[in-house]
């Protein structure tokens, strides 16, 4: 029988007390308070033509980013994951930047190319863009440039874990073409699948890029509601339609990947087979999405910021707001971190179906698009009393960091510590080690690449939030997303563009030291 | 009559620092049963994938039914164009596919005419005796069936030979008593020539065919010929 452990109660317990406050109820109280009126929410969600037009471009902003990602992204992991090629982890991550940099920043690279004023106007002569720049189709192109690495990875990932022995026993009757096609490929379908509904989901949910290119979806509408017509009655009401397809598209996306999510490659000790003839091909696609999804937007916006009088001076002129971002998005990373070690440990050691559900949870949570966090924070920590001490203070910026982040953090713990064997917890007990002294001494330090890597990622997401961030920032603060979102209008583009840089600079450098750690962690 | 021959000539595989395989050459007749027993990591499994075009030898010869099919460090004809049949030891198995769509694959993939394709199914799950399975999935079969459907994927395009990498291994002694027995009948019934790797001497008495006894990456010895195996069938 277990012996009962009040420390591990203790302490998982207050983590789901937060987790629940923070990640849950903001959602929940936006439920609520749109249900609250079943007729108006019936007449918004059914009725109204123009919710019925918000309904479909969202929809269609959704499936065409999955699809065009999930086009480039699935051919790309298969070359990761099976073509020998020499600098594979400089050329993976080179291919994964376009998704770890706030997706407005590339929009903006997108604007300074093709606007009537952009870079191809002036190098050509030409108007090719500028009809097609602000558009529902650019900020698909956009959105599908973020989110291909996301398809990337988990096809590279579902490919090599793919059992050797399978693709063999068909290579004995038909050509390697034919083995991928009709065996590896539907093996890695439901991960592939699963990915593509992660990404309609967080295409949906994206504010900034519709924002920027004048697309009209629901996220762009309940930030007009909230912002500019102060009605939040309407912003709650319009949150409706967008969390019931987020959480219905996230929940089949969870339940697709079943218990993939917590776990990660399988060792079989057999290399999958390699598709040499592929080389040649793998090199010159991989270079060409190189430059034009990562290379073309960074010269774009470096072209733009060799215009500005000075560079120092337009980033003088936001020092605070980036000071704001670096110390809020450390600050916010780890409380992140703190709570979702507890999580993601209560997670790794939960039973089959528990855990399913958790993820279901955990899934969800992160889809819910940022707006919507925005509009339910707000309804529950703007009152009298208590709670209100923390409106109206930087600490709004934490509570939107925690609600948005620590559902992803808490499933990268949790495939981290699933990999730590029960058998080292029970051994830490018979040598008569508590749960608090095994927890610090056994398990966290063999998962400490998985909290740095809990860390990076949360700081990196916090470092370009936007959606809920512009929605609780306390008057007169700002963060650097903020300062970049508001100013695009009235500032000149070399200013906007020089910040833009900043901050893909801020991101990408401490995913390559965790990338450069990693490896060299592996190789050992 | 060469058709169905196996001749390995001198042939060695090395992976990184481990010589898997040392200079090996072995004859086997058509429709004769090799048995090569061995210790785990004597080279046997390697030697099967070397005669499968799973791994390129990189010296010596691989020739079947009077075909050079593999020479040092190249594979001269393909895997799926050697006319062989694979039993792994984990059996490999497609979840994706039911027991008649691991078939199907077999037979679509060496263009066996669609109208034949359900009759060939058929009668090679008969001969297994699982012809009732074959709308179930893998998962849903008892380690035995998934046995059964394994061998039935190997013979279904009747191959000319038939390769097997300790096919009982996972099983339990009963049911590994009576698949032998069962494969022994079997190899009567469609005489293919068979190359069954095991360290299990029982599986080796149990064929009733030559024995080939390997250790670290040579043959050390070969046991008497029992079969009709004839020495002008060899390239």
């Amino acid at each position: 029988m277990r012996r009962p452990q009040p420390a591990r109660t203790a302490v998982i317990g207050m983590a789901l007390a937060i987790f629940v406050v923070c990640a849950v109820a903001p959602v929940a109280h936006l439920l609520f308070a749109s249900l609250g009126d079943a007729r108006a929410v019936y007449a918004t969600v059914l009725l109204d033509a123009r919710q019925r037009g918000l309904l479909y471009n969202t929809t269609l902003l959704g499936t065409a980013s999955a699809l065009f990602a999930t086009a480039v992204g699935v051919p790309l992991g298969i070359v990761l994951a099976r073509v020998p090629l020499r600098g594979k982890a400089l050329l993976r991550l080179a291919l994964a930047a376009p998704a770890l940099l706030p997706p407005y920043v590339v929009g903006l690279a997108w604007v300074y190319l093709g606007s009537s004023s952009g870079v191809l106007h002036a190098l050509t002569g030409h108007d090719f863009l500028s009809t097609w720049t602000y558009s529902l189709s650019g900020a698909v192109l956009v959105l599908a440039v973020v989110f291909y690495p996301l398809s990337m990875l988990t096809t590279e990932a579902v490919m090599r874990r793919i059992d050797r022995r399978l693709e063999e026993a068909a290579l004995i009757d038909a050509p390697l073409r034919s083995v991928m096609r009709r065996i590896s490929l539907p093996l890695a379908a439901p991960g592939i699948l699963a990915t593509a509904l992660v990404i309609f989901v967080l295409a949906v949910s994206e504010f900034g890029v519709p924002g920027l290119l004048r697309v009209r979806v629901y996220t762009t509408e309940v930030f007009t509601a909230f912002a500019a017509l102060y009605d939040f009655a309407r912003a709650t009401l319009l949150s409706l339609p967008l969390l019931v397809l987020s959480a219905a598209v996230a929940s089949a996306a969870a339940v697709l990947f079943g218990d993939r999510l917590v776990t990660s490659r399988r060792r079989t000790g057999l290399v999958p087979l390699p598709l040499v003839a592929w080389r040649r091909p793998a090199r010159v696609a991989i270079l060409a999405v190189i430059v034009v999804a990562l290379g073309l937007p960074a010269a774009i916006l470096f072209g733009e910021a060799l215009g500005a009088r000075s560079v120092a001076a337009a980033l003088t002129g936001s020092g605070r707001a980036m000071m704001n971002s670096l110390t809020l998005s450390a600050t916010g990373a780890t409380v992140v971190v703190a709570v979702a070690v507890w999580l993601g440990y209560a997670r790794a050691r939960a039973g089959r179906r528990a855990g399913q559900a958790a993820d279901i949870v955990l899934v969800v949570l992160f889809a819910v698009p940022s707006t919507i966090v925005g509009v339910g924070l707000i309804g529950i920590w703007n009152r009298p009393g208590l709670a209100g001490l923390a409106y109206a203070t930087d600490a709004m910026f934490l509570l939107a960091y925690l609600a948005r982040f620590l559902p992803i953090a808490v499933l990268i713990l949790a495939a981290a510590m699933r990999y730590v064997p029960a058998s080292h917890e029970e051994a830490a007990a018979v040598s008569g080690a508590g749960w608090l002294r095994t927890m610090a001494r056994i398990v966290v330090p063999q998962t400490w690449l998985g909290v740095a890597t809990a860390w990076v990622i949360t700081f990196v997401l916090a470092f370009g939030e936007l959606g809920v961030s512009i929605l609780v920032a306390p008057p007169g603060e700002s963060t650097l997303p903020i300062r970049i979102y508001t100013i695009i209008a009235n500032t000149p583009a070399s200013n906007v563009a020089s910040l833009a840089l900043f901050q893909a600079l801020v991101i990408l450098a401490p995913l390559c030291v965790l990338a450069a750690v990693g490896s060299r962690w592996a190789l050992r | 009559m060469t058709s169905g021959t196996i001749a390995i000539r001198n042939v060695s595989k090395r992976f990184g620092g481990h010589q898997a395989l040392a200079g090996v050459s072995l004859d086997v007749g058509a429709g004769e049963v090799v048995v090569i027993l061995g210790p785990s990591g004597c080279g046997k499994t390697t030697l099967l994938r070397v005669v499968a075009g799973l791994e390129v030898p990189d010296r010596g010869e691989i020739w079947l039914s009077g075909t050079n099919v593999a020479d040092a460090g190249r594979n001269i004809v393909p895997p799926h164009e050697r006319s062989v049949g694979f039993v792994f030891q984990d059996l490999a198995l497609w979840p994706h596919l039911t027991v008649r769509g691991n078939l199907e694959f077999v037979l679509e993939s060496r263009r066996v005419p669609r109208a034949e394709r359900a009759a060939r199914a058929r009668d090679t799950l008969a001969l297994v005796r699982i012809e009732k399975l074959d709308d179930r999935y893998p998962h849903q079969l008892s380690g035995g069936e998934q046995q059964r459907v394994a061998l039935a994927r190997a013979l279904v395009a009747r191959p000319r030979v038939l390769l097997l990498d300790e096919p009982l291994s996972s099983l339990d002694p009963e049911l590994r008593a009576t698949l032998r027995a069962e494969l022994a009948q079997l190899h009567r019934e469609v005489q293919v020539t068979t190359l069954y790797v095991t360290h299990d001497s029982d599986d080796a008495a149990a064929l009733d065919g030559r024995v080939v006894r390997m250790r670290e990456g040579t043959i050390v010895d070969i046991g008497q010929d029992r079969t009709k195996s004839r020495a002008a069938d060899f390239p």
